[in-house]
């Protein structure tokens, strides 16, 4: 008998099954819960309190004043502003991510030469921090001296010479291009992973059948990444309506509100006029927004897969 | 004849889009590297090329030679490897409880992980600025990094789950009959196996902490725990920018996760979306 067989065997006999392992299995996720639990179960109550209150950082008194942030929600012009520019920034961002992710998906489905080198450095965009993807977009858009504006130059339209995030109409479309420019790799990588994944047999049963380019994405392909797809959708729709760093970084919220989203105006509430009550419940307003779009989404998602 | 004609279509139509993609998601970070070796003359003269002696290393010297640069880039490092080694901790083995074993309210837990996503994550800085501050751990490296573990967490417990969950039971049912308890069927069953879906949820924590912008604004009140983004953002910010400088800082700020991305890339995406495919 060797040694560590000798070693296991004691431990055998010494260890007492005191703890069943069911219950080893929930020791296993304390330390996680743990910190959810303190880092963000219990701030999320505490703001959802906090919205019923005046609760400032300048003031050491703090009272209860029931609806009367959600009254003043109501009469606040940038507020509305901002709900409708992160409703239409989610929904533009994630219906242009998902049509271009199948599009780049498509294209490198291809067994084409090369595409191995470009899948390897197409994710690169993902990796790197979003403020070094709105410092280089920023000095892009620069007036004279951006990219943009030499490349616009030399094909004949320096009438266009503008700093790109600093235009009225120009700028909440660029914060759109920074979404697209982050996330259309990773939707592509996704669905090619998902896509791969789709037995080959299935096309080549169905080109026997005479089916189209068109109806064999249509009934094969996407049917067999709609989990995949569900996915994506699901957290970038999440992750692009909570975001807070590209309009943050890019332009704060301006020029004169033209891109505030929630988030900045939640954000400049709070960190600069220190009004933690009234950004408390606004974070509450975007917080029921999400759980009704999460409803919705999962019962009509369950009725599909029903049918 | 027609089906050749439609195969060099199809070709011609995938290299195009390619290409643009290779334009639209390469060029700028070419563009940003370019501009970090040019003078700010050469950059100010709007022109593309510049004669050879406008090309300089002076944007890195001055940024590296400055002596908050090389503070806050260890700042970044340091809270990026603690986020990184306390998430991995903390995420392998709930994710090993979720896959492994019969608890009560099992599916009610998952998504109650899955779901803190949707909080808002500005709702949620307000109360944590509040128990860190109460905790004593303001400006604090380790208040930084309980911060962004909740940025991290709840992805990383979603995907190590479905990562385990691909993996055979009989692994760990071999393990537990041969007598192993659970540390040991962890730590010289499980983990050499799931190796590479653990290494792409080291990544994922890493950029991710890397990246944080939110977090570090709040909690960072001196250069104590400030980081490379946070110094990323206050000199774009300023009046009269020097570009070279920023692109230096930028470029700086990309190399390490580049770096750890051309290691991993070839397992990313099926380690992220382990919990989407499921192998039959």
């Amino acid at each position: 008998m060797s040694a560590g067989e000798t070693i296991r065997l004691t431990k055998r006999i010494h260890r007492f099954p005191i703890i069943k392992e069911s219950q080893q299995g929930v020791l296993l996720l304390l330390p996680a819960l743990i910190v959810i639990a303190v880092f963000t179960v219990y701030p999320l109550l505490d703001g959802l309190r906090m919205a019923l209150t005046d609760r400032n950082l300048l003031r050491d008194s703090v009272d209860y004043i029931g609806l009367d942030n959600f009254k003043r929600m109501f009469l606040d012009n940038i507020f509305w502003l901002s709900l409708e520019h992160s409703l239409v920034l989610t929904t533009v961002v994630v219906v242009l991510q998902f049509v271009l992710g199948l599009v780049l998906a498509w294209a490198m489905n291809q067994n084409l030469p090369g595409m191995g080198v470009f899948k390897s450095i197409i994710m690169a965009s993902w990796v790197i921090p979003v403020a070094a993807t709105v410092t280089m977009f920023k000095f892009m858009a620069q007036p004279d001296i951006g990219f943009i504006n030499i490349a616009l130059k030399s094909i004949g339209f320096a009438n266009l010479n503008r700093y790109w995030f600093g235009d009225l109409t120009t700028a909440l479309p660029f914060i759109i291009l920074l979404h697209l420019w982050r996330n259309v790799p990773f939707y592509g990588i996704a669905f090619l992973a998902a896509m791969q994944a789709i037995p080959k047999s299935y096309y080549e049963a169905a080109e026997i059948d005479g089916a189209g380019a068109w109806d064999r994405f249509r009934h094969i392909t996407l049917p067999g990444i709609r989990n995949m797809i569900i996915v994506m959708v699901t957290i970038h729709v999440l992750w692009t309506f909570n975001n807070f760093d590209f309009v943050w970084l890019a332009t704060g919220g301006g020029p004169v509100n033209a891109t505030d989203v929630l988030p900045t105006y939640v954000y400049r509430q709070s960190w600069s006029q220190y009004d933690l009550g009234y950004a408390a419940s606004m974070g509450t307003v975007m917080l029921v927004i999400l759980m009704v779009y999460f409803i919705v989404y999962m019962r009509v998602f369950e009725r599909q897969e029903r049918a | 004849m027609m089906r050749m004609r439609s195969r060099t279509r199809t070709a011609v139509l995938a290299y195009l889009i390619v290409i643009i993609s290779l334009i639209f998601f390469i060029l700028p970070m070419l563009w940003i590297g370019y501009t970090s070796f040019r003078t700010q003359p050469s950059i100010f003269s709007g022109q593309v090329i510049s004669p050879s002696s406008e090309y300089t290393l002076q944007n890195y010297e001055t940024v590296l030679s400055v002596a908050d640069f090389p503070q806050y880039f260890w700042n970044s490092i340091e809270i990026g490897a603690i986020v990184t080694l306390v998430s991995l901790f903390a995420s392998i083995i709930g994710a090993y409880s979720l896959s492994r074993f019969d608890i009560k309210w099992k599916n009610a837990l998952i998504i109650g992980i899955f779901s803190t996503q949707m909080f808002p994550q500005v709702l949620l800085i307000i109360p944590m600025y509040l128990v860190v501050f109460s905790l004593s751990l303001l400006d604090k490296v380790i208040g930084v990094v309980l911060g962004q573990l909740i940025l991290v967490l709840p992805f990383q417990i979603w995907m190590l789950k479905g990562y385990f969950d691909n993996l055979p039971l009989d692994l760990d049912e071999a393990a537990r009959i041969d007598g192993c308890n659970i540390p040991e069927r962890l730590l010289h069953v499980i983990l050499p196996v799931a190796a590479p879906g653990i290494s792409v949820a080291a990544f994922y924590s890493f950029v991710v902490s890397w990246g944080d912008y939110l977090i570090v604004s709040v909690i960072s009140q001196s250069q104590r725990t400030a980081t490379v983004t946070l110094i990323m953002q206050r000199l774009s910010a300023s009046l009269l920018i020097r570009w070279g400088e920023v692109a230096a800082v930028t470029i700086l700020a990309i190399v390490p996760t580049i770096l750890l991305f051309s290691f991993i890339q070839g397992r990313l995406v099926a380690g992220l979306t382990a919990g989407a495919i499921r192998e039959e």
